[in-house]
């Protein structure tokens, strides 16, 4: 049995291992792995998250001008030529990423290869096609994303910890005008070889190559944009929301490089259980009304990392009787049993192999581990993860909790507590 | 023929010299009759606006072009009720006659063709 679970990592290298990093004449970063699946997907990953933008909004912009017109071929063209050839075309921005996948059938690689590239090269960013097209799209994705309290007490919490950077929203303001020239302007910035990093599945090493160096010829050789470095701030804020549950977001924040302690401790107070309509093991499990929810949240960038509690409930009283719990679960951490950090070494080691499973998800783990330097290595994750033990966990957990939480509540600020009230 | 900007010699006219050099006085004699520069008016703005395509070219122009055109619309009309000519600096100049409509609707137009030809076209499987 241990035998079996020891394998993880193994497993973790091997699928690694078939990943040949290269960087080819073009100076891009190029990995792929064909495991023989149906279908391929090429992913090119840039440094361009909301972290970059120089004006606020720019990145979500961009991101919902992708697959736009091009001096090749128009936005409708792209759109038909892509179904009829039986492809998906996507685009997603994180705070410090911005990826644009094509997931197609073997043997459509140099179609859709050069469908990323020429958007990358020469997209034409026309007004109409801003008017028309991408801001209603981007209007639209904030407001949805405005008018859900998880997401906004998130954004609000990223704003609160690390103010300038990390703290820029990922979506743009619903009423913001972003015009035609600061995208392009932007786009010109942060679409460089060195700020490149192509990732395929189910597509050979030199097939991929080649096809890049074919069309990736007129790329400038821009470096990443410029971005200080994070520091954590910390702070409370109450914001009033009509809809959706009563929401309080408990969190903290730490600079530096992501640490496998704070993915361990998110696994160990989770209270997902690992069995459906099981209560679970996490320490808060048992203490939470019937109407509320607590959710561990981990977000590691590249140079600072943000956990926290989001607890959701119908009223304001669960919310606070959830909140107790979760903030004296966090405390309890200091006199963690040695059973306790196994089990939730395991749980953490899972998520953590697990990201590596999926298409999408392996592209991102890929890509910023390629564009962070030569010396990232993904099999590194896991035994990190394993090396975590009663102690170092401990430490982490006072010198996270010695900082200022960041405490955001969203709904009803009259009767949502404060982080007094919690014990933080 | 049935396009917005309607069956047209001009880029014939244009493209040969010796014919452009006998027409151009006609051409600005029949503009003067026209008079709609005396009435502070541009060209494109006499363009058909009620038909889709010249609407979504419009909805193309700046925030200023269409300010501006709604002020040249609301002089005209105040002029027209009069049954008067706008005083003479207030004409368009020649140089100002500047067709700012046409390439919108000329892109309008290759995008709607464009559209045709992709929902009309035949998908023949690969061999």
């Amino acid at each position: 049995m241990l035998a079996v679970r020891a394998s993880a990592a193994r497993s973790a290298s091997r699928l690694t291992r078939n990943f040949a990093t290269v960087v080819d004449a073009a100076g891009v970063k190029v990995a792929a792995v064909d495991n023989g699946e149906p279908t391929s997907s090429v992913t090119f990953l840039f440094k361009a998250g909301s972290r970059f933008e120089n004006k606020p909004g720019v990145a979500h912009a961009l991101q919902n001008f992708a697959y736009k017109s091009t001096t090749k071929r128009s936005a409708l063209a792209t759109v038909r030529e892509a179904e009829l050839y039986g492809g998906v075309l996507s685009s997603s921005l994180s705070r410090e990423y911005l990826a644009l996948t094509a997931e197609f059938l073997r043997g459509d690689e140099p179609y859709f290869v050069d469908v990323l590239s020429s958007f990358v090269t020469d997209a034409k960013f026309t007004r109409h096609e801003l008017q028309e097209y991408v801001a209603p799209v981007c209007a639209a994705e904030s407001t949805v994303a405005a008018s859900n309290p998880a997401t906004r007490a998130l954004e609000l919490a990223h704003a609160i910890a690390f103010r300038n950077g990390l703290g820029a929203s990922i979506f743009a303001s619903e009423h913001s005008h972003v015009d035609v020239e600061t995208i392009k302007a932007y786009a010109s910035s942060v679409f460089g070889k060195s700020n490149l990093a192509v990732i395929g599945t189910g597509i050979s090493q030199d097939a991929l190559t080649k096809l890049l160096e074919k069309s990736l010829g007129s790329l400038s050789a821009n470096a990443a944009p410029p971005s200080s470095p994070t520091s954590y701030f910390g702070g409370e804020t109450r914001v009033d929301a009509h809809s959706g549950p009563q929401t309080v977001f408990i969190g903290f924040g730490t600079t530096g490089a992501p640490s496998a302690e704070l993915a361990v401790l998110a696994a160990h107070l989770s209270p997902q259980p690992s069995v459906k309509w099981s209560e679970g093991l996490s320490p808060i499990a048992a203490s939470i009304p019937k109407g509320a929810s607590v959710q561990a949240i981990y977000l590691p960038y590249s140079d600072a990392s943000l956990f926290g509690l989001l607890v959701q409930g119908a009223t304001a009283e669960e919310v606070k009787i959830a909140g107790k719990a979760a903030v004296s679960a966090l405390k309890e951490v200091g006199n963690i049993k040695a059973e306790d950090v196994k089990k939730a070494v395991a749980k953490a080691k899972f998520s953590a192999a697990s990201t590596l499973d999926g298409r999408s998800s392996l592209a991102s783990v890929l890509g910023s581990k390629l564009l962070s330097g030569p010396s990232a290595s993904v099999e590194g994750i896991i035994s990190s993860i394993e090396k975590v033990d009663a102690s170092a966990l401990s430490s982490a957990v006072s010198s996270l909790i010695k900082a200022k939480p960041t405490y955001v509540t969203v709904g009803d600020i009259k009767s949502l507590p404060y982080a007094d009230e919690l014990g933080l | 023929m049935f396009g917005p900007l309607g069956l047209s010699l001009a880029p014939v006219i244009k493209a040969n010299r010796g014919i452009y050099r006998w027409i151009k006085p006609f051409a600005n004699w029949y503009v003067n009759v026209a008079g709609y520069r005396k009435l502070g008016l541009k060209y494109d703005d006499l363009l058909v606006e009620e038909r889709d395509d010249v609407q979504r070219a419009l909805g193309r122009l700046t925030d200023r072009e269409a300010y501006d055109r709604s002020f040249r619309f609301k002089r005209a009309s105040q002029a027209s009720v009069m049954h008067i000519d706008l005083p003479k600096d207030q004409w368009t100049k020649p140089a100002e006659d500047v067709r700012y409509l046409q390439p919108h609707v000329e892109s309008v137009a290759k995008e709607d063709n464009e559209r045709r030809v992709w929902d009309t076209m035949a998908v023949e499987r690969k061999k």
